[in-house]
């Protein structure tokens, strides 16, 4: 049995699983049925890797091999770089299942649990078709999610769509162009200057998020439901960070690409109401110190991405689960609306706090451990305007996801709203998060770090040893934290920091959703006055086409009238001769 | 909760412990205006002890001007350069919150009915 | 081939006779049969044992090639052959479990529309009808072709008549079907007949080597081909010699419908290629000729033609007739390619066309069955009203339209590759707006059944009344077959790919490789 389950990709006993949870009914008994699909499911495919993983000797496991269309597809390739997104993919997996416990909706979960095994097959796809086959199950299982959040959350769902598609439409050519040129599909480094490496990594690029091409997650991340961002947060995003990190290490164009993406959301969160919005800004600043470290490409940058990539989806995880709470509770997540609720929900505060703390770096929180080896990588690379830029970057993170989350949520003026605190599940999932945020940051033997360095790809000196704990690192990013809360403490203080006010803020997507739509309104305005009168002339003209046709061929018409025998004994006559003519003289 | 009752409690604070989570009882304080007001001293506290350490350690990366203070200059000043440009970008870039016509007016409580059904019946 | 070794050895050998000669004595017998469910009974049983022999007989012929049978033990060429080979062991199959399938079906449907007293007749006369089919497929003698054609002529005109019991209609168009039948009958045999004059022989291998030796210029030849061409082309309801097909479609029993719709117009198809190709030599120029302009070029038309009168009908068993002239177009232009892909893709429409049409017209007698229903516009909230056939009716629909997934698409696609080989862009302009306008007309009646309103009697809505379980997996098996097919598509190509092999060998081969069979067979005839 367990050879069996070994013999191919996970991925598809997730998916398998949500297809039958699909088909179990929504009556409350079986419904439980389903949420220990949506929580074993991700369990067994955890075990699954980690028993592929350690059963063999070989630093890289291939199988899962499928034939389709005379290439032979490799859809289960686990090595040191793609197990370390297999296991968080999977822990990811149950703590979203146990987040969404108290939800008795079959779309999310079948979703989920699908959007979770297209996330885990394409990390382990061994080559470019099943990569792409992946990524548009993704992109499908996920708009579900985003649909989830009510009829406001149609539209962008559409944008979100059509985005994801786009992407997958521009893999698919790069890969073809790519595997024409190079005569193999693997999924191997690709680089720019590969035949259509420019177009993989554009597909690349709009699931990174990358600037211009971002606005699809702040769109439908903050529209899904309570449980639908969470899930959504984890997997589309690091699955890019992946495939770039596979693809493209070492493309130098992705430092200054990454340094852009930590800078620009900063901006744009300070001035967002709407606090899942800002987490998914937040979100997008983070993937900015990722694709940073995959472009310098040197063993200690990747390792850095791939341990910030953990360390991120735990603490954004977290941050995203405690709002979700909020607003669960609540029924907004405005910030404008909310604040002084640490006396109803204690706890949901603590954890939001946690993972706050995380994801600010402070020292004994993961988001330290992690943060610090790509800003070495970046500043032994030599890139100091890049290193500037991080830095200050890092001090904007703590301006919205480190303090402004968790300030005006939580404490700030008193909303006067008195709810209950957070469902059981859902506390459960925040608590084992944010142990986990803090339990991989402790160094030593009874703490978690060893197991995070463990696994990162590449276990050469440099990386395996680094230690985030010396004493001027820890000095100066206290020095950082302590001097931004001072000038928060400050600013709030003398009345300099803006109030939350309820507001759509302006981001590129304005450029199709104003600026595009207009031109597509305008033009469709003249085409509907232009047609108006193509209409009327092509009307007249079919209208008398299909009196014609139906003088002919309607039962009353000349051509189907039931022939006497007589007139059909003539026509067969005819139609020998007619022959006869043929085999004749032709 | 009744039981610690004391009586030099004012009337909104009896209202406040008697609304409040019971693991939130005993932090009630966070929420008062003195705290809000003091919290601005431990930042500092912190600032300036990290500051002195600072100059006892010897940085690792040394960055653009030379002082044990740099990471704390650049933390305080990024942070304030973000808040401040907040209130012109604000004026720049903000529209009323139906501007592309798809939020309507409901949509403060409208997220609300996500939930097929509600959490009501859970404990805490 | 473990299946093959299921079967007993006699029925390998003695198969091909016995498939043809057990209906026949059966037919006698259930007219004699005191009571229908016995008739029932008996037919069922007959078609069934049909079915699993020309299933031995099929696996035969593609482990050990062609299986040859004197009849009577009296050598070919002067005694009657029958011969089995890839060529027409599918389509024998087909018909028999097509017949089996829809005698399932008869049960509840003859009770319905057949008036008592006649109903063991009507499957004494299904089964004659049967065996006449099974036999024009099976034997290889020319004349006996004709008499088993005219068996199944005959008794088809006799159940079409017995649709009178229902709507009076069928009387007309039966003495409508006969007349033109017996031309077609008549032309015919007046072909086989210049053959006959002109070979001296009337065993088709036996008559396929001499027309070797006449040549192609020979007069007589040219005029006995034109005759056999349109004579079949009668019973194959070739374009304009269709008129016949949509009245006695309409107005047989539903039953018997289904069966003549996916059986009848394809054992002549089959006889078609079987002369053209096998008697007669494809690479003669007037056989070449004939095949591009008459067969391809009136195929094409048909397809166009009768689509269009497809789309204008009000009653549904007319919708589907002619959709049934149209996709008789399809087959017709794939042989008239004459090139192996060709052959291959109109072959397999054959045996695609059987399944899906077959399960369209069953689903409309379980309409008419509940509810009355024979025009397009009373199905309004069918959808609703019997749930389970419409959705069987809609999967065979969709096989109709050629949507990916059904057996209808693989036939379509395989022909569109074969014109595409060709170079008949002309043709695939055609079958692209044929399928556009089957998707005008299957759309039509799906569109009535799940997008209006089910009607109200009384100011009440119809009540959900579905049809029979008898009727119900008749239908499903076959709306099943054609996404399974449709899926993998394996079985039947493989199969198409064996009678396009032998079609494409000619007559040379099929005389080298059947005739020192035969022989063979008066020696183990004694027991």
């Amino acid at each position: 049995m367990f050879e069996f389950l070994t013999s191919f990709s996970p991925a598809f006993i997730l998916i398998a699983a949500g297809v039958l949870a699909g088909f179990i009914p929504s009556s409350s008994i079986s419904s439980h049925l389903r949420k220990v699909l949506l929580v074993g499911a991700p369990a067994l495919a955890l075990v699954l890797i980690n028993t592929i993983y350690f059963s063999q000797n070989e630093s890289t496991y291939l199988g899962g091999s499928m034939s389709f269309a005379n290439i032979e597809l490799t859809t289960l390739r686990i090595d040191s770089l793609s197990i370390i997104w297999g296991y968080i993919f999977c822990v990811a997996g149950i703590l979203n299942g146990i987040f969404a416990l108290h939800e008795k909706c079959k779309i999310t979960d079948t979703s989920a649990l699908i959007y979770t095994g297209a996330g885990i097959g394409a990390v382990f796809a061994g080559d470019l078709i099943t990569l792409f086959i992946f990524w548009e199950i993704l992109a499908l299982s996920s708009v579900f999610i985003v649909w989830r959040g009510g009829p406001k959350s149609y539209p962008a769902g559409m944008r979100y769509l059509a985005m994801h598609i786009l992407s997958g439409v521009l893999l698919l050519a790069g890969l073809v162009i790519y595997g024409r040129a190079t005569g193999s599909y693997a999924f191997n480094n690709i680089g720019i200057d590969a035949p259509g490496g420019w177009l993989i990594l554009l597909a690349f690029g709009i699931k990174a998020g990358f600037p211009f091409l971002h606005n699809w997650m702040q769109d439908a991340y903050p529209r899904s439901s309570v449980t639908g961002t969470v899930i959504l947060s984890v997997f589309t995003t690091k699955l890019a960070i992946y495939t770039l990190a596979r693809g493209y290490a070492g493309t130098e164009i992705l430092i200054y690409i990454g340094a852009v993406m930590t800078v620009f959301p900063v901006f744009f969160a300070v001035l967002e109401n709407d606090l899942r919005k800002v987490l998914s800004y937040s979100l997008n600043n983070q993937l900015g110190y990722m694709v940073c470290g995959i472009g310098i490409g040197t063993q200690l940058a990747l390792n850095g991405a791939a341990a910030h990539m953990v360390v991120h989806i735990l603490y954004k995880s977290l941050l995203f689960m405690s709002m979700g709470a909020v607003l669960h509770r609540v029924g907004t997540i405005k910030a404008s609306e909310l604040g002084g609720l640490f006396r109803s929900m204690p706890y949901t505060a603590v954890f939001c706090i946690i993972g706050a703390a995380a994801i600010s770096a402070v020292p004994f929180f993961s988001g330290f451990v992690a943060k610090s080896m790509i800003l070495a990588a970046v500043f032994e690379g030599g890139y100091f305007v890049v290193f500037a830029m991080l830095l200050f970057a890092s001090a904007g993170v703590l301006e919205h996801s480190g303090i402004k989350v968790p300030y005006f949520t939580f404490f700030a003026h008193d909303s006067g709203k008195r709810v209950k605190e957070a469902p059981w599940n859902m506390l459960a999932a925040m608590g084992i998060t944010a142990f986990l945020c803090i339990y991989l940051a402790i160094p030593g033997p009874y703490g978690g770090m060893q197991y995070l360095y463990n696994l990162l790809p590449s276990e050469v000196a440099g990386a395996a040893k680094f230690n985030p704990y010396t004493a001027s690192h820890v000095i100066f990013q206290m020095q950082l934290i302590m001097a931004a809360m001072f000038a928060f403490a400050l600013l709030k203080r003398y009345g300099l920091y803006p109030a939350e006010r309820r507001a759509q803020i302006l981001d590129f997507d304005w450029t199709y959703r104003r600026l595009g739509l207009a031109l597509v309104k305008w033009v469709s305005a003249i085409w509907t006055r232009l047609g108006a009168f193509a209409t009327y002339k092509l009307k007249n003209f079919f209208s008398n086409i299909g009196r014609r046709m139906y003088q002919v061929f309607s039962p009353a018409g000349t051509f189907s009238q039931d022939a006497p025998s007589g007139i059909a004994a003539v026509m067969i006559s005819g139609m020998l001769v007619a022959v006869l003519l043929v085999v004749y003289f032709l | 909760m009744s039981d610690n009752n004391k009586p030099t409690l004012t009337p909104q604070e009896i209202v406040d412990r008697a609304e409040a989570h019971p693991a939130a009882v005993p932090f009630l304080w966070l929420g008062s205006k003195q705290t809000q007001r003091n919290f601005i001293y431990i930042p500092l506290a912190g600032m300036i002890i990290f500051s002195i350490l600072g100059f006892l350690y010897p940085p690792k990366y040394p960055t653009l001007w030379e002082s044990g203070l740099r990471y704390a200059a650049i933390g305080f000043f990024s942070y304030s350069f973000v808040v401040l440009m907040a209130r012109p970008l604000f004026k720049l870039l903000s529209r009323p919150e139906n501007y592309y016509g798809e939020d309507g007016e409901d949509s403060e409580d409208g997220e609300d009915d996500i939930e097929p059904v509600d959490g009501e019946g859970d404990n805490v | 081939m473990d299946l093959l070794s299921l079967f007993p050895e006699w029925v390998l050998v003695h198969g091909p006779a016995a498939i043809v000669v057990l209906p026949l004595m059966f037919g006698a017998l259930v007219a004699l049969s005191p009571s229908e469910k016995l008739s029932w009974a008996t037919t069922w049983i007959v078609t069934g044992l049909s079915g699993l022999m020309s299933l031995g007989l099929l696996l035969q012929v593609i482990s050990h090639g062609p299986i040859g049978y004197a009849m009577g033990g009296w050598k070919p060429p002067l005694g009657i052959a029958y011969s089995v080979d890839a060529l027409n062991a599918p389509i024998l199959l087909l018909i028999s479990v097509v017949a089996f399938i829809c005698t399932i079906y008869a049960l509840p449907s003859v009770v319905a529309e057949v008036g008592p007293k006649k109903r063991s007749t009507f499957y004494a006369v299904f089964l004659l009808s049967f065996a006449g089919l099974m036999g024009m497929v099976a034997t290889a003698d020319a004349f006996n072709v004709f008499v088993f054609l005219e068996i199944s002529s005959i008794s088809t005109y006799a159940l079409v008549a017995m649709g009178s019991s229902r709507d009076r209609r069928a009387l007309p168009s039966s003495f409508n079907y006969l007349i033109m039948g017996s031309i077609g009958a008549t032309f015919f045999v007046i072909g086989i007949g210049f053959l006959y004059m002109q070979t001296g022989t009337l065993n088709m291998m036996d008559m396929a080597r001499v027309l070797q030796d006449i040549g192609p210029g020979d007069r007589v030849v040219q005029l006995a081909f034109a005759f056999i061409v349109i004579g079949l082309g009668l019973k194959l309801a070739m374009f304009p010699l269709h008129t016949w097909l949509p009245t006695a479609y309409a107005y047989a029993p539903s039953f018997f419908t289904a069966f003549l719709a996916a059986t009848a117009t394809k054992a002549a198809l089959y006889l078609l290629m079987r002369f053209t190709f096998t008697v007669f030599d494809p690479s003669w120029d007037f056989i070449s000729t004939a095949l591009m302009v008459i067969i391809a070029g009136l195929g094409t038309i048909g397809m166009l033609a009768a689509s269009l009168q497809a789309i204008f009908q009000s009653d549904i068993r007319r919708v589907l007739a002619f959709s049934s002239v149209a996709q008789v177009g399809y087959i017709l232009l794939g042989i008239g390619m004459a090139t192996t892909l060709g052959l291959t893709a109109g072959y397999l429409h054959i045996l695609n066309h059987a399944v899906m049409k077959g399960a369209l017209f069953l689903a409309v007698g379980a309409f008419w069955y509940r509810f009355g229903i024979t025009k397009v516009s009373d199905m309004r909230g069918l959808g609703k009203t019997m749930p389970w056939t419409m959705a069987g009716f809609t999967i065979a629909g969709l096989s109709l339209i050629g949507v990916p997934g059904t057996v209808g698409f693989v036939s379509k696609l395989a022909l569109v590759q074969a014109a595409a080989e060709n170079g008949w862009w002309w043709a695939i302009g055609v079958i692209v707006v044929s399928s556009v306008l089957a998707i005008v007309y299957v759309g039509r009646m799906i569109e009535q059944a799940y997008f209006q309103p089910v009607p109200k009697i009384n100011d009440r809505y119809i009540k959900r009344n579905e049809a029979p379980l008898m009727m119900l997996i008749p239908l499903w098996t076959l709306a099943l077959a054609s996404v399974a097919f449709g899926i993998n598509s394996h079985w039947p190509m493989s199969l198409a790919q064996g009678a396009a092999q032998v079609l494409n060998d000619g007559p040379i081969l099929l005389i080298r490789e059947t005739m020192p069979a035969i022989p063979a067979i008066p020696s183990t005839g004694g027991h």
